[in-house]
């Protein structure tokens, strides 16, 4: 049994290895974000584009999670609309400067996923789940009910200077200029996240992933990878927070509230978890899909629970899965 | 006081409820069911129009038994030939179908909140001490006691019970032994949805109906489930009973922070006792 589960985790690494031809594919698609918005496509286009982007951020961090450490997190919103939050309430009740304002906010973020996941950690499997939706719902109910702090239901405006970081601050706020800067910051977390999951720590959290019990005994700490594999979702989910109150300026209790949560992960599942960039692929799928059926249909959760339902039981790999071997059979190679 | 107890253990009766369907179906499916919430608010609406015809006692008797069926149907369709998959699997399929209930709830009933008044002859005041409390209330903590009596009487003294609390401790070994595991969760699933059922249309007078409303009390449910301890019976008795007063004494007395303190009082239990008040079986 210990031969073969060992056996049957090695393959699992080498598909994550994608072909040479997607890697040119991924690169062309990277360097046409970056021209998008001097294509001239119109304005509501294009901040549909920018807000994918950042969701598309939330979704990879999401799904990294369960790449590498196999935890489905229902709660990832807590740490999205929580550095949106901390951006928006140090703006207005500190005194503190637009950029520690904005280098802060996901920092913290991290932080408490960090402190946090000492917490999730002593739970396993689903219980991780529950645990990380009722921390991202309390935090919702917190700045819905506490009227004083964050204004409740009605949601904050945040109050930064004109200039942050030498730019002006309408830089940050129109979709053209901050598609730029999401797009960068999502192409960064991509190669980060490949260049991290192909290093050491990469592959020994795919070996705690797949059998704790058995990488403690060859001499390995388990709690400290993870609990940084936890930190490490937060800090790009809380990225994509970051830039979402950057953008918007404005915040409501929506961006903690456990429906965003579950978009997240099933944006993750959709796009396919095996690969970094599956996430971020399900993202745009999902977001530019749902403009589109917006005119067609009411019922687009309706939509949204049987696609999730069809993916995980007759798709696991997701869309990403679908494209790589799709890719492979073109070239004739062997079926992933 | 005394009310704000009492009320805490109405709010802790419907938790208990909603809570032990969960672990029923947990014990059996090794399961967590992301659309119980979506059946406690099903079981509210079906209850809700049913009582047009039938009144309040025989709406509740109808969500009673269509839930029951969604839930043979769910042990059927979904469990059953997911058994054999990754747990996670199986878990966000019903994640799947909450969001499909929610949204269909929406069509048929509308995204307005309903309400519905206290049944006959329960639609009093009772004087305690020198305060009037509404007689619903204290029904609402007796049909949970009934809950969790009859529960505990049939889990200790029948053979059914037997099987179940055997299938909770290991499914395989249970089935070696002769049990039909398989028919045995489909009534347990059926079951767990019952009762979420039955504290939907139970729950239903005391808060507005709303697409939404299954949400709320599952996230709750969820912490009462761990703080129990993940398919423990007794925990959940346990953890509803202290989350219900928590939850409840909170909204009087620091309702800026009220939702923090379940939480906080989960993570205490967590930190003290990873697997719960209860031996966990996960």
């Amino acid at each position: 049994m210990s031969n073969l589960s060992m056996a049957a985790a090695a393959p699992k690494v080498r598909t994550s290895t994608t072909p040479p031809v997607l890697v040119v594919v991924g690169i062309a698609v990277a360097l046409v974000g970056f021209v998008l918005p001097w294509l001239g496509l119109p304005r509501n286009i294009l901040s549909l584009l920018t807000s994918a982007s950042m969701t598309a951020i939330l979704a990879t961090g999401v799904g990294f999670l369960v790449r590498q450490a196999g935890f489905s997190s229902f709660g990832h919103a807590a740490f999205y609309g929580g550095a949106a939050y901390l951006l928006v309430l140090m703006s207005v009740y500190t005194g503190l400067s637009g950029e520690a304002v904005v280098l802060l906010a996901p920092v913290i973020a991290t932080l408490a996923a960090f402190a946090l996941s000492f917490i999730l950690l002593r739970t396993q499997g689903v219980a991780f789940s529950m645990l990380s939706l009722a921390i991202a719902q309390a935090l919702f109910e917190l700045m819905m009910r506490w009227r004083d702090l964050a204004n409740g239901e009605d949601g904050l405006r945040m109050r930064l200077p004109r200039e942050i970081f030498g730019l002006k601050l309408s830089f940050f706020q129109k979709a053209d200029t901050m598609f730029l800067v999401s797009w960068s910051a999502l192409i960064i977390i991509i190669v980060g996240l490949v260049l991290l999951s192909r290093s050491h720590f990469g592959t020994l959290t795919l070996a705690i992933k797949n059998n704790e019990e058995r990488a403690r005994f060859i001499g390995f700490r388990t709690l400290m990878p993870r609990a940084a594999i936890i930190a490490l979702s937060g800090l790009i989910a809380s990225i994509g927070g970051t830039l979402f109150a950057l953008y918007n300026g404005y915040i409501t209790p929506g961006l903690l509230h456990w429906s965003l949560s579950g978009e997240a992960l099933i944006i993750a599942i959709i796009g396919g978890t095996r690969s970094v960039w599956g996430p971020a692929l399900g993202a745009f799928l999902f977001v530019i899909l749902r403009d589109f059926a917006g005119n067609y249909t009411t019922h687009w959760q309706s939509i949204v629970g049987l696609v999730l339902i069809a993916v995980v039981i007759l798709l696991p790999s997701g869309a990403s899965g679908a494209v790589s071997s799709l890719v492979n059979r073109i070239r004739g190679g062997r079926d992933v | 006081m005394l009310i704000q107890i009492l009320n805490g253990l109405v709010y802790a009766g419907l938790l208990y409820i909603v809570s032990v369907g969960l672990v029923l179906i947990f014990g059996l499916r090794r399961v967590v069911n992301f659309a119980h919430g979506g059946f406690y608010m099903v079981g509210a609406y079906a209850g809700y129009t049913a009582a047009m015809v039938f009144g309040f006692w025989g709406g509740l008797i109808v969500a009673v038994l269509v839930l029951g069926l969604i839930g043979i149907l769910l042990d059927y369709v979904v469990f059953r030939p997911l058994q054999n998959a990754d747990h996670m699997v199986t878990v966000l399929v019903t994640f799947g179908i909450l969001l499909v209930f929610e949204d269909v709830v929406q069509m048929i009933w509308g995204a307005d909140t309903l309400s519905v008044l206290a049944p006959y002859p329960f639609d009093g005041t009772v004087q305690l001490g020198d305060i009037l409390f509404p007689v619903y209330r204290l029904l609402v903590i007796a049909v949970a006691i009934a809950v969790a009596l009859g529960l505990t009487l049939w889990l200790r003294f029948s053979r059914a019970g037997l099987y179940v609390r055997a299938s909770s401790v290991d499914a395989l070994t249970t089935g070696m032994q002769g049990v039909d595991t398989e028919k045995l969760s489909l009534s347990v699933v059926g079951l767990g949805t019952a009762l979420a059922g039955l504290s939907g249309v139970i729950a239903s007078p005391l808060l507005a109906l709303s697409p939404s409303m299954g949400s709320s009390i599952l996230i709750e449910s969820f912490i009462v489930v761990v703080t129990g301890g993940l398919g423990s019976f007794a925990g959940a008795f346990i953890a509803a009973l202290l989350i219900g007063q928590v939850h409840n004494l909170g909204i009087v007395y620091v309702p800026n922070v009220a939702s923090m303190l379940p939480l906080l009082l989960m993570v205490v239990v967590l930190i003290l006792k990873p697997t719960g008040f209860a031996r966990s079986y996960s």
